[in-house]
């Protein structure tokens, strides 16, 4: 079992059973949308890793919206299109609009599961990435707290150091009284 | 990857520390070659001393370039700990701009905000966007927000702002995002009217202050930590400097001015602490 679910998006039914077989067996989880449409469907409403769609779709969801719609729905969904070699330039436009990569018909499965392979470590490395922060921002807010205080604490001993220092140094009181007085203040700070 | 050995590192370690002030622990080798071994494959240089070479007699500074590039970390975020920001925004900002509207209503409030090691922009880009929330009448004030850092690399990516999706993840509210970005792709481009509000160039702290100018409020967060500790009294000192009479510091909220610089005071305000100067 792979930790990855893939969206088929293809309007053609011998590609779309190939494609979940294929996948299936190699252990990925799969959904599976017969056009544009039902892709936005499915995308809005379960968790989806990868999705392979084709590039010309009837309708006016094609493969170009399909990668918006998921890219604005969630920008870590990876998007892989598959086309015709025809419309290779149309392909590489979308890898600028966000696309993961495109692969040329007819499919070639070892080529596929290389791709998807690659996205899954990338995955999980962001994956692992995200765990670090998150434990790098606790760690920070719990060491800023106790920093913060023992700062403010420093900077009120500092300040009662100095009033001290300016009581046993004030040459106009008697030596007696100035102890008391320190003696008085240091009291007070208990 | 190449490895280094003890005699490069406290080469490589000194030269590092000379151009950019950065003390690198050498224990840590991994890190020198993780971070330098792609720029010594580059360039075709089979030891770290025939980069050390390179780099020292490069009269074009390229090489000096790429290894404070590499070297110096570039982690922010938007809106990194909340504490600093929130407090920009409700206490610092608004007592500043008390302090300084002149008493006559045609003469302008001059603000000027130092982000001192601003990495890739996006703590300057913060600030500029509390700012234009803030005061939406522009035309009354004069904010000035410089951002400088010591990599070329980070203050050309700031003067793009230019973000990608790894970058803009964490910390960026999502109406802020909306409003203040342009996504094309997988980046996010900062918007010109905030763009419009910055300005970014290289400066290494290290160097005299001269020029700066005096400063209403500066962040220095999370920078002074790969310093020495002399080399962090100097710096501390000569923001005490470069900072208004009534200005506020602000630094990382893991830091502490303890023992470094006693002409400054800490305050705290909610949960987060600023510095003034001592009168």
């Amino acid at each position: 079992m792979k930790n990855m679910t893939i969206l088929i998006v293809d309007d053609d039914p011998v590609v779309r059973k190939m494609l979940e077989k294929r996948l299936e067996k190699a252990g990925y989880e799969v959904l599976i949308a017969e056009d544009g449409y039902q892709a936005e469907k499915i995308l809005t409403q379960q968790h989806v890793d990868v999705v392979l769609t084709d590039l010309m779709m009837p309708g006016t969801i094609g493969g170009i919206e399909v990668l918006e719609i998921a890219k604005k729905l969630n920008s870590s969904i990876e998007v892989i299109l598959i086309t015709a070699h025809s419309s290779v330039d149309t392909a590489v436009a979308a890898m600028k609009k966000g696309a993961a990569d495109y692969l040329e018909k007819p499919i070639n499965f070892d080529e596929l599961f290389l791709r998807l392979e690659k996205i899954a470590n990338v995955q999980s490395l962001l994956r692992n990435a995200m765990d670090i922060s998150e434990a790098m921002d606790t760690t920070e807010s719990v060491a800023s707290e106790t920093i913060q205080n023992l700062e403010i604490r420093t900077a009120e001993l500092q300040g009662r150091l100095n009033t001290l220092e300016d009581i046993l140094r004030d040459e106009k009181i008697d030596s007696y009284d100035r102890i008391y007085k320190a003696l008085d203040l240091l009291e007070k700070f208990k | 990857m190449l490895k280094i050995s003890p005699e490069e590192l406290k080469l490589v370690a000194q030269y590092i520390y000379d151009v950019s002030g950065i003390y690198l622990d050498q224990s840590k080798s991994y890190l020198f070659e993780t971070r330098l071994g792609a720029i010594a494959a580059e360039h075709g240089c089979n030891t770290y001393k025939e980069l050390y070479q390179k780099a020292k007699t490069d009269p074009s500074k390229i090489f000096e370039r790429k290894i404070i590039d590499a070297i110096s970390t570039n982690e922010t975020l938007f809106f990194r700990d909340k504490g600093p920001f929130e407090l920009l925004q409700h206490k610092l900002l608004p007592e500043m701009i008390d302090a300084r509207t002149p008493n006559s209503p045609n003469l302008k409030t001059n603000i000027k905000i130092w982000s001192a090691a601003s990495s890739t922009g996006q703590e300057l880009y913060s600030i500029a966007i509390i700012i234009k929330e803030l005061l939406p009448n522009s035309s009354k004030y004069s904010v000035q927000l410089l951002g400088t850092d010591i990599s070329d690399g980070a203050v050309a990516q700031a003067s793009r702002g230019k973000y990608n999706k790894f970058e803009m993840e964490r910390g960026l509210p999502g109406d802020k995002l909306q409003r203040y970005f342009t996504m094309f792709g997988d980046s996010w481009t900062i918007k010109d009217e905030i763009r419009a509000m910055v300005q970014f160039k290289k400066f290494n702290l290290m160097m005299p202050f001269t020029g700066l100018g005096k400063f209403d409020i500066i962040f220095c967060r999370n920078v002074a930590i790969y310093f020495t500790l002399p080399d962090r009294q100097k710096l501390f000192n000569k923001i005490a400097d470069s900072l208004a009479d009534d200005g506020y510091l602000i630094i990382g909220s893991t830091e502490s001015l303890t023992g470094i610089c006693p002409r400054f005071i800490p305050k705290r305000h909610l949960r987060s602490i600023f510095y003034q100067k001592t009168k």
